[in-house]
């Protein structure tokens, strides 16, 4: 009897896995579909998958320079963002410059401005600087609007240790350099596998900044989907489940090999623990 | 090099450099440099821009110079009906779907709260998990067509029970619905995610002790669950709050806002008028609006942070 009922609780459990899983699983299918069996009337469930879709997405030169785009703004941006955050975060944890709480809020409050407000006058600035459509301007606005993300993260991380590591180091004649790359940097690495995998995430995703700030020569993955959604009169679905598809890969993988750091990441670091 | 070797020499300018910036008074703020340069260049500078343009009659495609009307772009905001109406529909979607996915998030965290056993979990934890990293462009397209009124698969569920099909995001009755149920679908993993770290900061022992007073399942839940777990639920409300007010690209690419404005929240209103109609003053100056909306967000989100540093300093441990 109550092996039964732990099979059907765990039963339930996977359920609503699957539940908010389906639409996802529902794209893969589709990407394995052709133009007519996605359209068809019902739906088909079963059906002989085809890799042609791949093939002609594949072959799509804006596809394929859109994949490495994302790769380049959001690996490029999420790293210069960390390594600057963390000399920002060290030095509000363990000096506590004046203003403090003050710069902590005003990097909070960029990334609660909604992304249309947020780009407005940047789209100014970069027109008038001819900073439109570059790598330059696109990844470091990408890496700015990382920073907050990341202090927030490391500061916290950085404020669990304790103070006597560099006190030991500076004794023992280290320089302050060398207590924060030697002493401090590896202690607080589950705080940047955070800030680098959310960042990343964030990047990968983001549509509104690239398709405003950027242009042909910068388009990610997501402004590509958007901009190439039509062909022939109608939206091509093929090449929306097959991007798509690829396109989710990282991420998914991310969540399933980065679980511990979920927690962290999606709060800012203000909530940590085991889920 | 030459360090190394001149021992005897006076020192160089670069070991006077080095201890220099080893001294207390300077280091703090070189660390901060490069977060500052940032800071300047690509927010405080094109903020202050904002804030200028906000005050100027200025149309990209009309090739006029700006000009200054003081608070003429205010005025006409303040008294653009549009405007009221956007700003309310974005308080409704944002007050209903926190509140269902909050709601939705607590039942299944509470759920999900045995789950160790669960054979793969991981993999299932990871399924739940998924909606919320997703590209919302790509999720937003997808379900247009999983909403379509001939091809969708909802309407062919809906047929195969025998009810007529629903022209979901084409219909002004359904399309808010329709949006509303994609975001939930999207960010009700993120509240059982902070429903399940909420469990988890419920001590062992008091739960312990509930179950040997034979506390009822509700008292528990009241005065046990929610004594511990109510400040990280709380952030979770928050966060969600204040991503909800920036929802666009996930319903952009849904309906654009449409039918007629039915799912036009403000943020793909400000979108629209900018990027669209190229009215920059007016845009500008809704933007200055917002960004005051958002800075009282973040304020609270401080306040409960540190609210819960002082109370949590107040009792020794």
């Amino acid at each position: 009897m109550r092996a039964l009922r732990t099979h059907l609780y765990h039963a339930l459990l996977w359920a609503v896995a699957l539940l908010f899983f389906a639409p996802v699983a529902w794209i893969v299918l589709s990407s394995f579909k052709t133009a007519d069996q996605i359209l068809a009337v019902p739906p088909t469930l079963f059906f002989r998958p085809t890799l042609a879709n791949y093939v002609r997405v594949l072959s799509n030169p804006n596809i394929v320079s859109g994949f490495g785009n994302s790769l380049i703004l959001s690996c490029s941006s999420v790293l210069i963002a960390v390594a600057v955050s963390f000399l920002a975060a060290f030095s509000f944890s363990r000096f506590k410059p004046r203003g403090t709480a003050f710069l902590m809020f005003l990097l909070l409050s960029i990334r609660m401005l909604p992304g249309s407000a947020a780009i407005l006058p940047v789209y100014l600035m970069y027109v008038g600087l001819g900073w439109k459509d570059t790598y330059f301007g696109v990844i470091l606005f990408y890496a700015m609007f990382s920073v907050p993300f990341s202090v927030w993260i490391l500061k916290g991380f950085i404020d669990g240790v304790s103070p006597r590591f560099d006190e030991t180091g500076l004794v023992n004649g280290a320089g302050w350099f060398r207590i924060m790359t030697r002493l401090i940097f590896p202690q607080v690495m589950p705080g940047v596998i955070a800030a680098l995998i959310f960042n990343f995430i964030f990047v990968w995703n983001e549509f509104l900044f690239n398709y405003i700030i950027g242009g042909p020569r910068t388009a990610n993955i997501p402004t590509a989907l958007a901009t190439g959604l039509y062909s022939g009169g109608g939206v091509d679905w093929t090449f929306v489940s097959v991007t798509t598809t690829l396109y989710i890969v990282p991420p998914i993988l991310v969540v399933f090999l980065f679980q511990r750091y979920l927690l962290v990441g999606m709060t800012f670091g203000t909530v940590r623990g085991e889920v | 090099m030459e360090t190394a070797t001149a021992t005897r020499a006076p020192p160089s300018w670069a070991t006077r450099l080095a201890a220099l910036l080893q001294r207390r008074s300077v280091l703090p703020t070189l660390l901060l440099i490069p977060v500052l340069v940032f800071f300047i260049i690509w927010n405080t500078m094109p903020t202050l821009w904002l804030l200028g343009l906000s005050f100027y009659r200025f149309s990209l495609t009309s090739g006029r110079p700006p000009r200054f009307t003081g608070f003429g772009n205010f005025q006409s905001i303040l008294q653009d009906s549009e405007v009221w109406l956007a700003l309310s529909r974005t308080f409704l979607f944002v007050f209903s779907a926190v509140g269902i996915e909050t709601v939705l998030g607590l039942l299944l965290g509470l759920l999900f709260w045995g789950s160790q056993r669960l054979p793969g979990r991981r993999v299932a934890l990871t399924m739940l998990f998924t909606p919320m990293v997703l590209t919302p462009v790509a999720a937003g397209t997808f379900w247009r067509l999983i909403y379509d009124p001939t091809f969708g698969v909802l309407n062919a569920a809906l047929r195969g029970i025998g009810l007529p099909s629903v022209n979901f995001l084409g219909n002004a009755r359904t399309a808010f619905g329709a949006v509303l149920a994609v975001d939930v679908w999207m960010w009700t993993p993120f509240m059982v995610l902070m429903t399940l770290a909420a469990l988890a900061s419920v001590p062992k022992a008091e739960l312990e002790a509930a179950e040997i007073d034979r506390l009822s399942w509700l008292q528990r839940l009241r005065l046990v669950i929610l004594h511990h777990g109510k400040f990280i639920l709380l952030l979770g409300i928050l966060l969600r709050t204040i991503d909800a007010f920036k929802t666009m690209d996930l319903i952009y690419d849904m309906t654009f806002g449409g039918p007629g404005s039915t799912t036009e929240l403000v943020a793909i209103m400000l979108y629209r008028r900018a990027f669209e109609v190229f009215a920059m003053g007016w845009s500008s100056a809704l933007a200055v609006i917002l960004l005051l909306i958002s800075i009282a967000f973040t304020a609270t989100f401080i306040f409960v942070l540190h609210a819960r540093e002082r109370r949590s300093q107040d009792v020794p441990t």
